[in-house]
């Protein structure tokens, strides 16, 4: 008897927990969109992975927006109109008056003020502090030996002036990343290291508001009704975190999401564009990033320039985009992808040839070929269906490739350390501007971090005169011929291709504009349903 | 009381194994939007640095205050993201717990009350089944036919009851095979006994002899399995959790190990070594109370 009765008990308890385990969520009127990892915060200066919650809950100074098909133009955000003086280090912002945080204070130029001089605190461990290391004192406020930073100064109630250390041509492009979002000033050191964590302690200026937050779970965002540039037109945003791509796929063609990014499973992509039901609601896009292969100069005998011309032509970027990727994208030859402003579209192109591949390494002295190793992240199927395809087309050419997976952590650190072989990767303009491109790898800290070890005194001259040179046309010409000078005399990086970003929509979803540099995250404040 | 060393080790060997192994939690949490300047920096700040006795004893020292410090990378409190993952993890640990002492328990009996028949290789084949099919298969399969196919159950999420069958099931099966198969096997050695002889003699019928006299004794061996079982299940059931997007403290330790998030490694480890050590102590005080004979600690 005693048994059942435990039993008993056991259902009971069982049956509790479970109900009071958690409520069913509210459907109708909205947008509900996945997400495979947590964002963790909304609080964008300390974290670099997502863009979700700074571009829904937040706005920029000025705003980055998508006109075309890959294509993008800076517009008036909270600031509706700026000023740069002649010679390019003091920027004048005149913010729009009437603008609320979501707790009801007013847009104050302190407030602005406040957002970057906190990010510089070396107390708030921010790790976007790149974006503001031209402006004045910047140096000074993150190494502690300021309680200020110099260059941010509001003039008046309205008007913010920032002044730089020097001329820095895309500084207002970086002003509209999302890293830049405003904060208000009271709110946040009130809300403290809690800041960003639970909607009690978010406020931003933006088109919605966090409501709920679950970690791991789920996110809440509801319209706000003051917003500056009207309301949003969906009631809220259903944010499901879903770590495994193969259930998001299945909740999405269940009905449960709303739009599904095909880049969590490129593999699917014939499956939606073919299939009666979905084929029409593919939506796609270009994307102003760049796939490569990096290439390590520290690891002999890549330290030889015909060895790496020789990898560059060992392989054969269009039947990777063929059959890997469905043809949807176009091959680079450069750094600068399509999209990007001073994208050169004539540059030489590098052409698939096994046999001149051999042929160099013979010349280089390795007339039996080399031996190299390709890194990656255990288990990103992404990177291990085109790793496996190159791996096959190297051997062609001479170069014996040994596919090397480690986990994530152990990956990032060695890469950290200028110590990892070569890999594959994609980057996405954060902003539009050559300098995303080019000073984040080949500048002469980055070019170690990222296990490049590219150094060229040339290069790095260039990169910093590119960042002062204020004359597009002039910037342009320099960044074309350094584009030149990298990939094409010292082959020092591999570009492979630019893709189409590719998104399947539930029929319902109106309005779906893909975002310009090709992010999965996106602001959602244009989205339109129709039940 | 072996509690204590128990968990003193586990968190010095937790400790020793991440700074083995390479990685970085900063160049982690930047990954491909790094800069060397600011991952500097930032380590630093977060006192990184140090040599590694000093960081375990800061550790060490906050988690006997009951403080196990902030999560690197979720920058909260460590033991509150336990206590909000424990919760989904136990509904889940139950509720797979009942499904396999459901499918289980019957399974096992039915087999070794027909031994050789075509219900014993019935039973018995689907147990095995359960077994040897991983988890995230049979995960798969399910919710492709009753969320996809059939539209009954959603496909996952964590929000009401309907939400945990699927994980309970695919979890709770694979234990089932191994408690229908420990099931058999004792019931099958007690129907052999004397008593159950004496009981039939008496003119009991089958069904009291069963369950009164055999299956009390035979369940036995099955309870203490059970119990582990129930721990284990609220310790690593990673997979489950990842598959149908349950916030557990199995996605917690796994994202703790990827991003290098010591004191939330640390904590959760720690909390699940508790739970298993606790489940252990759980299986003894069951086995004494079903089993008077047995006493401990005399």
């Amino acid at each position: 008897m005693r048994f059942s009765k435990w039993l008993c008990a056991i259902g009971i308890a069982f049956i509790c927990v479970v109900y009071g385990a958690g409520t069913a969520l509210a459907q109708g009127g909205v947008l509900r969109i996945p997400y495979l990892e947590d964002p963790k915060t909304a609080d964008c200066q300390t974290q670099t992975i997502s863009y979700l919650l700074p571009l829904n809950c937040f706005d920029r100074l000025v705003e980055c927006i998508t006109v075309g098909p890959g294509e993008s133009k800076i517009v008036p955000g909270l600031a509706e109109r700026w000023e740069i003086s002649d010679d390019g280090r003091v920027y004048t912002f005149y913010l729009r008056k009437g603008v609320f945080f979501h707790h009801g204070t007013e847009l104050t130029a302190d407030d602005v003020v406040y957002t970057f001089d906190r990010m510089l605190d070396p107390n708030t461990r921010a790790l976007n502090t790149d974006i503001l290391d031209w402006v004045e004192g910047a140096r000074e406020r993150m190494d502690g030996k300021a309680i200020y930073t110099k260059g941010l100064e509001a003039l008046d109630r309205y008007t913010v002036q920032i002044t730089l250390r020097g001329p820095y041509a895309p500084f207002l492009a970086v002003m509209a990343s999302p890293q830049a979002s405003i904060y208000n000033r009271e709110f946040t050191i009130k809300s403290g290291n809690r800041f960003g964590l639970t909607p009690e302690t978010t406020s931003g200026t933006g088109p919605f508001v966090m409501k709920e937050y679950v970690l791991n779970d789920h996110l809440l965002l509801v319209a706000n009704e003051d917003y500056y540039r009207g309301r949003p037109q969906v009631d809220e945003i259903l944010v499901r975190i879903t770590p495994d791509p193969e259930t998001l796929r299945m909740l999405f063609e269940a009905g449960e999401i709303d739009i599904f990014d095909c880049d969590y499973a490129v593999s699917q992509i014939p499956y939606f564009t073919n299939h009666p039901k979905w084929k029409d609601y593919v939506a796609s896009s270009p994307r102003v990033g760049i796939y490569y292969y990096s290439i390590n100069q520290r690891i002999k005998p890549f330290d030889d320039v015909r060895v790496r011309k020789a990898l560059q032509m060992a392989i054969d970027r269009k039947l990777i985009l063929d059959e890997l990727f469905y043809g949807k994208g176009h091959l680079e030859n450069g750094i600068m992808p399509r999209g990007l402003i001073c994208h050169n579209p004539d540059l030489p192109v590098i052409e698939y040839d096994p046999e001149k591949a051999k042929a160099l390494l013979a010349q280089a002295g390795y007339p039996d070929g080399v031996e190299m190793e390709i890194a990656q992240v255990s288990g990103a199927r992404q990177w291990l269906r085109i790793n496996e395809v190159v791996q096959a087309m190297l051997r062609e050419a001479g170069f014996k490739a040994r596919i090397r997976q480690m986990d994530e952590a152990a990956f990032y650190a060695t890469r950290s350390t200028g110590d990892l072989p070569s890999y594959v990767q994609v980057w996405s303009a954060d902003f539009n501007d050559p300098d995303n491109f080019f000073y984040t790898f080949f500048a002469p800290k980055n070019t170690v971090a990222r296990s490049f070890n590219y150094e060229s005194q040339e290069v790095f001259d260039a990169l910093e005169k590119g960042r002062s040179l204020s004359d597009q046309g002039e910037r342009c010409e320099l960044y074309r011929k350094l584009e030149q000078v990298i990939v094409q005399r010292d082959a020092a990086w591999v570009p492979l291709f630019s893709l189409e970003h590719v998104y399947v929509l539930q029929p319902r979803v109106k309005n779906f504009v893909a975002p310009w540099n090709g992010w999965s995250d996106m602001s959602y404040y244009g989205i339109r349903l129709e039940d | 009381m072996a509690t204590v060393p128990v968990l003193i080790g586990v968190s010095i060997l937790i400790f020793v194994m991440l700074n083995i192994i390479p990685g970085d939690p900063v160049a982690v949490m930047m990954k491909e939007r790094i800069s060397p300047d600011v991952v500097e920096k930032v380590k630093a700040q977060m006192g990184l640095d140090d040599p590694l006795i000093v960081r375990y004893f800061r550790f060490i020292g906050g988690a006997l205050r009951g403080d196990f410090g902030m999560s690197y990378k979720l920058n909260r409190p460590v033991s509150r993201l336990i206590m909000q993952a424990f919760p989904n993890t136990l509904a889940l640990a139950l509720a797979a717990a009942l499904v396999s002492w459901l499918i289980g328990i019957p399974a096992g009996v039915l087999s070794a009350l027909k031994p050789n028949t075509i219900i014993d290789r019935a039973f018995m084949g689907f147990s095995v089944a359960g077994i040897s099919m991983p988890i995230f298969w049979s995960a798969l399969l399910m919710q492709y036919l009753f969320a996809l196919k059939l539209g009954w159950l959603p496909v996952s999420g964590f929000y009401g009851a309907k939400y945990l069958l699927m994980p309970a099931v695919a979890l709770g099966w694979s234990a089932a095979g191994t408690i229908a198969r420990l099931s058999r096997s004792s019931l099958l050695d007690v129907m052999q006994k004397d008593y159950i002889r004496t009981a039939r003699a008496k003119g009991l019928s089958e069904v009291r002899v069963v369950v009164y006299h055999a299956l009390k004794n035979a369940l036995l061996p099955v309870v203490t399995v059970m119990a582990i079982q129930v721990a284990s299940f609220l310790s690593g059931a990673v997979i489950t959790e990842s598959v149908f997007g349950i916030p557990g403290l199995g996605r917690l330790a796994v994202d703790a190990i990827r991003t290098r998030d010591m004191p939330l490694l640390e904590g959760s480890v720690l909390f699940a070594t508790f739970l298993v050590v606790m489940g252990n102590a759980m299986a003894d005080i069951l086995y004494s109370t079903l089993d008077p004979r047995i006493r401990y600690g005399r």
